[in-house]
């Protein structure tokens, strides 16, 4: 729009009511003034932790990616929002798993590429699947798509998913997340493969309308969208990396949407500011006190299970996690296929029993170093361990370190204890891949090596039988416990605020489905 | 009779520094942060070490007079005991770089001109590292410790002190009482140290006052990256990092953390000005 400007003499009086309106403006409190100026606007406003690294689905970065992909693009199926792990269709009209490696499914017929690339095919469907597992590709995310072999196009809208081997976690992970999301063949190969941050074409409710890099990325209503329309005009997501400010930027009214800091819970339970609400949902994260098992300190199979033993979980969470989270039993999270009941080790702490076995180890001195990362949360809750530890006698120095140090720890021949954090997506071949034996070396810092881990490992993501697979990743975990390199502490928590004109759409983890956000 | 003359000055800069306003302000900063820290252990209402975790996050009371951290930490002794590890760390550090910076500057300014171009060669590589840089560099090299902060500041502060040294050194090799000691056979290192130390460890003195704030706030700087001293020990960065993250819980922490380190830096800034005026009066004139 362009403003057309006109001569108009600023006399003193003139100046002074101009002064006194923006003094009046100004003293508003924050929320007010900016909430005032948005108030009859269609832009939800959200956070997000970090910044857009990537518009190619095959490069995505993960959570940070796939809230702007899964607005812009479109899978065969998305998660469903809600407490329960769950899927719906998306841009399939169906999906049917004819027999364990063959699924057969057909498109929509009302969703087109953007910029001229016309409608979605198999054949895209096709391009996008199996550029993922291509080794040309070098995709990080080529794990998810597991044994994928090929997909058969057998229409135009039509075609089958063809796996080597049964793959259970194709419906929790390869169709509804990062390797799930349908891209242009035509528009990809016009750019000759090569998409970094610019999106050649979008086919999903919304457009990606610009990006300011580590400013915001502003998504606007897809005018060709066929399917239900989204609540919102346009999204802005504000990448901020500290908690503290988004919940600053939330409660001065700059934000409708963000997660929360777990030491902010207990003030936001008391009341949400701008008429907003709490939301509380658990994590599939994972923390644990890990023990490095080629350590000559470590050898001892009694000084580990005195470790065990005498870390109190439940004081190391009130500490750390300011009492806002559970204890947990191994690395798959409730609500997951596998989640163990309880761990055989009780998180509360038996300094008897713990003092016991350090005395039967025969091990008498013991000095040994914790490594952890420059956060708050893991140093606060690497002090209490190392003051539990102290109890039966085991003196830790607790080594804080950058992250550059703290994730090349693989390469560290001198790691002996370390407090560790995953992440994890809805299934439990995801948790366990990481502590194979092919892992050591890599992301199994514990140096785990268990052949019937391993075995479980590569069968139990073919099982079909939720019971059969649940009970395989249950005994998977108990090997893990009994190693004595483990001490489970917590899944965390995911708690989000929204402000009264969101009424938001969330994963069973608390992460957000910004398409199907509605108005409040 | 030379330690009668050097009681008569150092009687007389100190007389210098208590008529300055703002020196004598800055002198009795010092006393009480250097109190604080030699007589922290003694001094502090409770372990500050002590976890309690049933009160933590409380504000101040007659208990905790600055309230308690996440682990339930009294926060004001843990501020006392801030005060030796920053001393801990800065004496040692700033005094260590002054000595070797010295002894190299001297030796450069009096040497054979190879060797100086050679010493400030080295200097001018150390200084083109920015020193936060380097120090991260080296912590995330040999891990943190108390050792390894004082390390860093001291192989980052030498050249300054050896450039000062350097340059006055040079000044006053060409002077009467230098040509006199040298007609007289006296050897190089006896002039050194006789003759030229004693006229160059002054404003090396008053560079090393000035000198410790920064180093204090370096190691707070490390410490609030979590790569400073080792947890539990107590220091200011922690307190500061610690309350950073808790602000929206207890804003006591960052004040425990902030301050100490404003008024400690006003404190030798103040008192370090202020011995440069007594020393060098040339320099207050020209100000």
């Amino acid at each position: 729009m362009k403003l057309h400007w006109s001569r108009t003499a600023v006399g003193r009086r003139g100046f002074l009511k101009g002064a006194t309106a923006l003094g009046a403006a100004a003293s508003l409190p924050g929320g007010m003034a900016t909430r005032a100026a948005a108030a009859d606007d269609s832009t939800l406003r959200v956070r997000a932790y970090g910044d857009m690294q990537s518009m190619d689905p095959a490069y995505s970065v993960g959570v940070t990616d796939e809230e702007i992909h899964a607005s812009v693009y479109n899978k065969l199926v998305q998660y469903k929002p809600g407490r329960e792990w769950d899927w719906q269709l998306d841009a399939a009209s169906m999906v049917e798993q004819v027999d364990p490696t063959h699924i057969k499914f057909a498109l929509r017929d009302d969703i087109g590429f953007t910029n001229g690339f016309g409608a979605m095919t198999a054949e895209d469907v096709k391009f996008s699947f199996e550029r993922i597992v291509a080794d040309a590709t070098e995709s990080p995310n080529k794990p998810d798509m597991g044994p994928l072999r090929h997909v058969e196009v057998t229409g135009e809208r039509e075609g089958t998913i063809v796996l080597n081997e049964p793959f259970a976690p194709l419906w929790s992970i390869a169709l509804p997340y990062i390797a799930g999301n349908i891209v242009s063949r035509a528009a990809w190969s016009a750019n000759d493969g090569k998409v970094t941050t610019t999106p050649p074409a979008e086919s999903g409710p919304y457009l990606r309308a610009s990006w300011s890099p580590k400013e915001k990325t502003v998504l606007k209503r897809n005018p060709d969208w066929r399917g239900e329309a989204p609540a919102w005009d346009n999204i802005e997501i504000l990448p901020i990396d500290d908690e503290n400010t988004a919940e600053i930027a939330f409660e001065a009214g700059e934000l409708d949407f963000t997660r929360v800091s777990l030491g902010s819970v207990a003030r936001y339970r008391d009341g949400v500011p701008n008429g907003g609400a709490l939301l509380e949902y658990p994590s599939l994260y994972y923390a644990w006190l890990g023990m490095n098992l080629d350590h000559p300190k470590l050898q001892n199979p009694k000084l580990r299970a005195a470790i065990q033993h005498a870390i109190d979980v439940p004081t190391v969470l009130e500490a750390a996690y300011f009492g806002a989270v559970e204890p947990s039993t191994g690395i798959i999270a409730p609500g997951l296929v596998g989640n163990r009941a309880a761990s055989k080790i009780p998180p509360e702490a038996d300094f008897t029993k713990a003092a016991q076995l350090l005395a039967e180890s025969g091990e008498t001195n013991v000095t040994l170093k914790l490594d952890t990362l420059n956060k708050t949360t893991f140093t606060t809750a690497a002090q209490v361990i190392q003051a539990t530890l102290a109890t039966i006698g085991i003196t830790v120095e607790v080594n804080v370190l950058e992250s550059g140090a703290f994730w090349a720890s693989a390469e560290n021949e001198d790691l002996q204890l370390v407090l560790n954090r995953f992440s994890m997506t809805p299934d439990p071949y995801y948790a366990t891949a990481w502590f194979t034996t092919e892992q050591v070396g890599h992301w199994n810092w514990e140096r785990f090596s268990n052949p019937e881990f391993d075995q479980i490992h590569q069968s139990a993501f073919k099982e079909s039988d939720l019971d059969k697979r649940a009970a395989l990743y249950q005994r998977a975990q108990d090997l893990m416990e009994d190693s004595g390199a483990y001490r489970f502490l917590t899944h965390e928590a995911t708690p989000v605020v929204h402000s009264s004109r969101v009424m938001p759409a969330l994963r069973p983890d608390g992460l957000a489905l910004l398409r199907y956000f509605e108005k409040g | 009779m030379t330690v009668l003359k050097s009681q008569s000055r150092s009687s007389q800069i100190l007389r210098a520094v208590l008529r300055d306003r703002l020196g004598m302000v800055g002198l009795v900063i010092v006393t009480l942060v250097v109190a604080c820290a030699l007589f922290a252990p003694w001094i502090v209402p409770h372990d500050p070490n002590a976890m309690n975790i049933q009160d933590r996050l409380q504000g101040p009371s007659l208990q905790y007079l600055l309230g308690t951290d996440q682990l339930g930490r009294d926060i004001f002794s843990r501020m006392l005991m801030g005060a030796q590890i920053a001393l801990k760390v800065a004496l040692p550090a700033v005094f260590g770089a002054m000595v070797i910076g010295m002894l190299l500057g001297m030796i450069a300014g009096f040497g054979p001109e190879w060797l100086d171009s050679l010493l400030m060669l080295v200097f001018d590589t150390i200084r083109s590292f920015p020193t936060v840089m380097f120090a991260l560099a080296v912590v995330a090299l040999v891990g943190p410790s108390l050792n390894t902060v004082i390390l860093v500041v001291m192989l980052t502060s030498i050249p300054t002190y050896a450039r000062v040294a350097r340059t006055q050194t040079m000044s006053l090799r060409s002077a009467d009482f230098v040509m006199a000691a040298r007609a007289a056979g006296t050897s190089s290192p006896r002039i050194l140290a006789i003759h030229l130390a004693p006229n160059t460890v002054g404003v090396l003195a008053v560079l090393m006052a000035m000198d410790i704030p920064t180093v204090v706030a370096l190691e707070a700087g490390l410490s609030f990256l979590g790569l400073g001293v080792k947890p539990p020990t107590p220091s200011w960065g922690a307190l500061l990092k610690d309350g950073y993250a808790l602000i929206r819980q207890t804003p006591w922490l960052i004040v425990a953390g902030g301050l100490p380190i404003i008024v400690t830096t006003l404190g030798f800034t103040f008192f370090g000005e202020a011995l440069r005026d007594a020393v060098d009066p040339k320099v207050k004139k020209g100000r």
